[in-house]
């Protein structure tokens, strides 16, 4: 009697399963026609299929989101002519080549990852997707299909950094960092020769969180920050953990990445940020008209890709002007930030080296902390 | 009493048929529970399963891509399996599972290319055993000779595993880590002697060598001698000391099988397709959706394997439902959706459930009102 009913829900099931492997069949026939198997470039007229491959959330408000509003005005100024698919939450690592190759087998004849880690599974997919390009963020590979981009975060850091000696009254600056790499490095240097330049007093003492994003770990490092003395906070993280702590204990703070004043509307100060847009909208061009060529990209202040926040409610009118005009200066060209020599964290002064490149494992005077993590 | 009362019985031993039915009819009814979800949600069901199915199984690279992904699941499983059939419950596989790729890391690099790989390779991959073995130990022994409880100190070394990892690549100046690359921080790639090669697309032999370890283990678990002094172990602890089996030894023995298995699904990973100690490709979670897969296969070293290719099957869909617009939880839901019903469905395996005969006042064993 009980099996009799079993059997009943084991046909209905059986019966349920064979009409989705029959739709299933349907379906596939129509996704893959739309995707322009064979062409090399896309014909002028055709949809351009764009991907983008996040390692965290677009709603982090941060690193991912930044780049998801660059995605946003692609879309705004191609309109109909492109189609663009986003991918949340992919993890780095070995998996993500299929996560490319199968945006690759889509149809995507352009894909952006935006993540460091994705860089060698994204050549691997690379050499075998020939037909579509490949645009990685923060590498430093590339092969005939796939280039690379980052900016220059150092000038908006240098010019965050003034707003951040001017606002400590402690003289110690707190800086929240990631990993001990020439990128974040570099950042904590640009940082602390933009806070003495305007406070010669100051120091910037950094602790190392080993995550990109991780809120509970970037607000206990934070908080133990405060707990020794920072009146200021600064960050590369990707949360804005660090700005919650610094407001509830009424510290100021640096952001970085997007304006996230809603975070900590009173300790904002301002923030180094991204605007992907003009690029993203620049190599979509390139791959419609048939002009790519594989590049190593890195945008600038000039250039309009690295850009400071709107500043905070306790930032003096004269620091602000006192930033504008460095800021004009860096744009000029007039004005750089590493000048060599330079006095490191012992005092010695030595030359400045290669800044992109393991060379760069030391921190400039004025920095409190190790340089190896 | 009243008609809306149902009888639950114990059904003693199940027949074949049942246990093989009932787990394909959870699998199928959190699938229709998914449907639901998704059409309540606006999306298209059958476009979802389709696409699902299209990418874990549409084409050559979507079907090696699965079995990428299920090979290190079919280790974890093993390992869950064969721990929980003595009822130790060793949930540390993720862990063990590190230790198996920075012991199987640790002695590609140390080798370097001077040998062949014939005995290169084997080496490497025994490493991973030991490495899990290794981490197993330093629970498995307070269990047994303290009585310490093995659930929290194989959670607990989980993290310190993670965190070892992370050191030696991300920490220190170690051998695990690529001296050669400047600007972030990733492991040294294995030589090509210890790399296990490809023969379909990104597949590699590592998952025969997973498919025949399964077997081992049922084999040494259902058909072996030992096998059975473990089974009865899991039984009654009691009734294996009056039958003269020496308990603490078979606890330990299976609790070092068991981390031996999760630390070869380690080394096969890090020989096979991601051939270094990356930490961003090895943290997955794939020790703990072992245990999800154990328990789905009922603790069956055999049903592990096609179990771990589901998994893997579901795992690859995830981003794929993506690029059509349904976010990747739904993936994650309908795996949560596929154990609760599985693990339900078991209830049914070891029960029977029907109404009352006519004359039937009161249910003997238990019963359930429905």
């Amino acid at each position: 009697m009980a099996f009799k009913r079993w059997r009943a829900i084991a046909v209905l099931m059986a019966a349920f399963a064979l009409v989705a492997s029959a739709c299933g069949g349907d379906d596939d026939t129509t996704t893959t026609a739309g995707g322009g198997d064979g062409g090399s470039t896309a014909a002028p007229g055709e949809v351009l299929k764009v991907a983008f491959v996040h390692v965290g959330p677009v709603a982090d408000k941060g690193w991912s989101w930044a780049h998801d509003q660059g995605a946003q005005a692609l879309k705004a100024q191609f309109g109909a002519g492109i189609e663009i698919t986003t991918l949340e939450s992919i993890p780095e690592g070995s998996d993500s080549q299929r996560v490319f190759e199968d945006l690759a087998s889509d149809g995507n004849k352009l894909i952006f990852g935006t993540s460091f880690g994705y860089m060698d599974w994204m050549l691997a997919a690379a050499e075998n997707f020939p037909d579509s390009v490949f645009m990685h963020a923060t590498g430093f590979k590339t092969s005939a299909n796939m280039g690379n981009y980052f900016g220059a975060a150092e000038e908006g850091r240098y010019l965050t950094g003034m707003a951040a000696g001017a606002a400590t009254e402690s003289n110690s600056i707190g800086y929240v960092a990631a990993f001990p790499i020439p990128e974040v490095i570099r950042g904590i240097n640009a940082f602390t020769l933009g806070a003495r330049e305007v406070n010669p007093a100051a120091t910037v003492e950094v602790v190392w969180t080993s995550t990109w994003f991780d809120p509970p770990k970037e607000s206990t490092a934070t908080q133990s920050l405060l707990d020794k003395g920072a009146d200021v906070i600064a960050m590369h993280q990707d949360s804005a953990a660090p700005g919650q702590a610094a407001e509830t204990a009424g510290a100021t703070w640096i952001g970085y990445n997007t304006d996230m004043t809603e975070f900590a509307p009173t300790a904002w100060l301002t923030a180094p940020i991204w605007d992907w847009a003009p690029f993203y909208i620049k190599t979509a061009q390139e791959v419609i008209d048939g002009t790519w060529t594989s590049e190593a990209f890195y945008g600038d202040m000039a250039g309009g890709m690295v850009d400071l926040a709107p500043f905070g409610p306790s930032v003096s009118d004269e620091t602000k002007a006192l930033i504008e005009t460095r800021k004009g200066e860096i744009i000029s060209g007039a004005f750089s930030i590493f000048s060599d020599p330079i006095v490191d964290q012992s005092g010695a002064s030595r030359a400045l080296g290669n800044i992109f490149t393991e060379e760069h494992n030391w921190f400039v005077e004025g920095v409190v902390g190790s340089p190896t993590g | 009493m009243t008609t809306r009362r149902l009888i639950v019985e114990p059904r003693g031993l199940a027949s074949a048929r049942l246990v093989v039915l009932v787990p394909v009819l959870s699998v199928l009814a959190a699938l229709v529970l998914g449907a639901v979800f998704l059409a309540l949600t606006g999306e298209n069901p059958w476009t979802v399963y389709s696409k699902m199915v299209d990418a874990a199984f549409g084409d050559s690279r979507g079907i090696s891509e699965t079995l990428i992904s299920a090979t290190p699941l079919i280790l974890t499983g093993v390992a869950a399996a064969v721990a929980f059939k003595m009822l130790v419950w060793n949930i540390g596989a993720e862990g063990q599972f590190l230790f198996g790729a920075i012991f199987a890391a640790g002695v590609g690099i140390w080798l370097g290319d001077g040998l062949p790989a014939i005995i290169a390779l084997p080496l490497v991959i025994l490493a991973g055993a030991v490495g899990g073995a290794f981490l197993a130990s330093i629970s498995a022994i307070p269990r047994v000779y303290l009585g310490t409880n093995e659930i929290i100190t194989t959670l607990m070394l989980n993290f310190i595993a993670l965190a070892f990892m992370n050191y030696l690549i991300f920490g220190s100046n170690s051998p695990w880590r690529d001296s050669a690359v400047s600007t972030f921080p990733q492991g040294r790639p294995l030589p090509d002697s210890g790399r296990i090669p490809e023969f379909f697309n990104r597949l590699d032999y590592g998952l025969f060598v997973a498919i025949a370890l399964a077997v081992v283990a049922w084999v040494m678990i259902e058909k072996s001698r030992w096998g059975f002094e473990v089974r009865v172990v899991g039984d009654s602890a009691n009734t294996a000391r009056y039958a003269g089996i020496g308990v603490p030894r078979k606890i330990l023995g299976v609790f070092l099988l068991s981390g031996a298995f999760a630390g070869l699904a380690g080394s096969l990973f890090v020989a096979g397709p991601v051939g270094a100690l990356d930490p961003r490709s090895l943290d997955l979670n794939l020790g703990f959706t072992g245990i999800i897969v154990a328990a789905l296969a009922r603790l069956n070293p055999i049903a592990v394997v096609p179990v771990a290719v589901l998994m893997g099957a579901l795992n690859n869909a995830g981003p794929s439902l993506q690029s059509i617009g349904v976010p990747p939880e739904t993936v994650t839901m309908l795996q949560g959706a596929i154990l609760v019903f599985a693990v339900a469905g078991e209830f049914f395996i070891a029960n029977r459930v029907r109404r009352p005969d006519k004359e039937t006042t009161v249910a003997t064993t238990g019963e359930a009102t429905a």
